[in-house]
């Protein structure tokens, strides 16, 4: 064979060549069985690849139909969980949460989820791993460079956003000037809540009840769906600064006048008045029977909600607490003392001592294995609370961080220089700039296919709301 | 430690379906952990003195793989956890392996099914990966032509995978 070859010139070895060279080659799909063919697609992160070979042949279309290939693709791609959908400050129904003890999160300072629950829509109607992924994919293409957006002017004049909420049915945003005001998810107006005599500070929706608090020290129950004011609840002799709720009956306001009040919001009633910091009590966060709170005292207290007791104070930091998170295990506070401190909610002790900042750290969220920071220095952080130690600084903003929220995937950011940004949490890249820049951020919060951000532009208050959902003909 | 020099000085026969007998060092050989967990079953005494017959593995291939056991007879054990974080792992394959890897696609899909058959799953990986390479940033007619595949659809079904595959395009 060596001599015929050696014998040929190179028209004929090109010859041989084409004649030889397609009979080389094997179709590997037809070459191994099933699960080798699945083991070589799994080695595939690119959908664009997979999209391709299915265009190759039937038996690669019928492998790449596989739905194992995409729930590896899932996996690789981190869209195994929706716990986006499970972050923000909402509320299932008891029909798509069935676990009353996991039913609710708050937007900044969000207990990592051991829930392990598709999203919501898939509850509704059984999704192949292939919709999945196709579904979470075209959401993050749209956060990545599309989305669609809208703008809405809510004052006339300036006017600060104290507090912003995004729940399955409503945007919330509470203002300085006393009014509340609703819109339903796409930033339809629905109503405004008006009956607070002053600025409103704080307040925490559940369902269709809102509870909020501010300047003219009540509590005030509303129920959404009508505008109506439930109950005002007195007691507090002090702006109402931080609201959260354990359960739908419970609140947990914390004031000025440095005590914590536990409501029973369905009868207006307090069931109980949590006494023991000596300065305001400036943000509070619950998990089960445990809230605490972090004071301008400079220390942070573990309490008993029914037993109505202290079981823990934290002392460490050097200046006023500002921010904190609870996850059910570890506390986060973060620091006029530019620190940030995890504690042991068990034993009230220090586990570690968080330093970076260089100024008032006063954002914060937990998630996981994972602590995100917002200073009034501008910058972002992202720590390992397994190793306690820095992941990502981000030079996020050339002022201070206003607002700050993170999920699986992003970390969304608005700052005093007018800018909201999206970042990828895991890289710690600049993923882009979301809204025209204004004035100023005041506050930015996000589920999955969502964002809504409130800012200063033109000295008037606007709300941009952003929707990255794919257009339903194309799913 | 006497004991583990004495294991590494043992030799393994193994026999392809072509009759041809391989001797290779025990700890080359229990990189399969087919063999490994043959050599446990059986014994010391009656490995050492009978070839192993892998009925599934001709000679060439059996070189190849004994030839890459050689080569990575250091690296660690695989263990069962692995399995989920190598697929998470990135799909990049050393250098070595990557030209023990340039064979013609027969002797590749060989190598892939004799790694799976004897249980040797680091090798098993780099011969599915070495495919996947070869999938990747390729048109449909790019793939076809890089493994002789004939394009069955009809235009009809093509035209109607390439719209419902048209989302993954341009991203």
């Amino acid at each position: 064979l060596e001599d015929i070859v050696n014998m040929c010139n190179s028209q004929q070895l090109s010859f041989i060549l084409q004649l030889v060279s397609p009979r080389l080659k094997k179709d590997p799909m037809m070459s191994l069985p099933d699960e080798l063919c699945l083991r070589v697609l799994s080695f595939i992160d690119d959908p664009k690849d997979l999209a391709r070979a299915s265009q190759v042949s039937r038996r690669w279309r019928d492998l790449v139909s596989d739905d194992m290939t995409w729930k590896n693709l899932c996996l690789k791609h981190d869209y195994q969980r929706r716990l986006s959908e499970v972050q923000t400050s909402m509320q299932y129904s008891n029909f798509l949460r069935p676990d009353p003890t996991s039913s609710f999160y708050q937007p900044y300072s969000a207990p990592a989820a051991s829930v392990t629950f598709d999203d919501a829509s898939s509850l509704r109607r059984p999704r192949s791993y292939k919709s999945h992924f196709k579904q979470r994919y075209l959401v993050d293409a749209a956060w990545r460079t599309g989305g669609r957006n809208i703008t809405k002017n809510i004052t006339q004049e300036g006017g600060v956003v104290t507090s912003l909420h995004l729940t399955k049915k409503y945007i919330i945003v509470a203002l300085d000037n006393t009014k509340i005001h609703v819109f339903d998810t796409e930033g339809n107006e629905l109503r405004t809540l008006r009956g607070h005599m002053m600025g409103v500070w704080a307040m925490v929706p559940w369902d269709d009840v809102l509870v909020s608090g501010g300047c003219d020290r009540d509590v005030r129950v509303w129920d959404l769906t009508t505008g109506v004011c439930m109950h005002t609840l007195r007691g507090h002799t002090s702006t109402v600064r931080c609201l959260k709720m354990s359960d739908a009956n419970t609140a947990i306001s914390g004031s000025r006048d440095t005590t914590l009040r536990v409501w029973d919001i369905k009868n207006g009633v307090c069931r109980n008045v949590l006494v023991g910091h000596q300065a305001s009590v400036r943000c509070l966060e619950i998990h089960g029977d445990i809230v605490v709170s972090g004071s301008y005292d400079t220390t942070a207290k573990v309490w008993s909600i029914s037993e109505g007791r202290c079981l823990h104070t934290l002392s460490g930091h050097y200046s006023q607490i500002y921010a904190i998170a609870f996850d059910g295990y570890r506390v986060a506070t973060g620091s006029l003392d530019t620190s940030v401190r995890i504690w042991n909610a068990a034993t009230g002790e220090c586990q570690a001592v968080l330093q970076g900042h260089t100024s008032l750290v006063g954002q914060l969220q937990m998630r996981g294995g994972t602590l995100v920071t917002g200073g009034s220095d501008g910058s972002v952080r992202v720590w390992s609370l397994e190793r306690f130690c820095p992941i990502h600084r981000l030079a996020a903003h050339d002022n201070s961080v206003t607002s700050l929220q993170f999920d699986d995937t992003r970390i969304v950011s608005g700052g005093s220089d007018g800018r909201v940004k999206v970042w990828d949490l895991k890289t710690g890249q600049l993923v882009r700039e979301l809204i025209s820049q204004g004035e100023a951020v005041w506050r930015v919060a996000f589920e999955a296919e969502k964002c809504v951000a409130m800012a200063l532009r033109n000295s008037r208050t606007v709300m941009e709301v952003w929707s990255f959902s794919p257009p339903e003909d194309v799913l | 430690m006497a004991e583990n020099d004495e294991r590494a000085l043992q030799k393994v026969s193994l026999q392809s379906n072509d009759g041809q007998i391989i001797t290779v060092d025990r700890v080359v050989a229990e990189r399969s952990l087919l063999i490994k967990n043959l050599i446990e079953d059986l014994g010391d005494e009656a490995v050492m003195n009978e070839a192993i017959p892998l009925p599934n593995v001709n000679e060439p291939v059996l070189r190849k793989v004994v030839e890459w056991c050689e080569h990575h007879r250091k690296d660690p054990p695989q263990t069962t956890e692995d399995e989920n974080d190598s697929r998470k792992k990135s799909t990049e394959i050393d250098e070595w392996d990557q030209k023990f890897m340039q064979v013609d696609q027969e002797m590749l899909f060989e190598i892939i099914l004799a790694a799976n058959y004897m249980d040797i799953k680091p090798l098993l990986d780099v011969g599915c990966k070495t495919v996947a390479n070869m999938i990747k940033g390729k048109s449909p007619e790019e793939i076809r032509k890089t493994f002789n595949i004939t394009n069955d659809f009809t235009p009809e079904e093509e035209e109607q995978i390439r719209r419902e595959n048209e989302w993954a395009e341009d991203r």
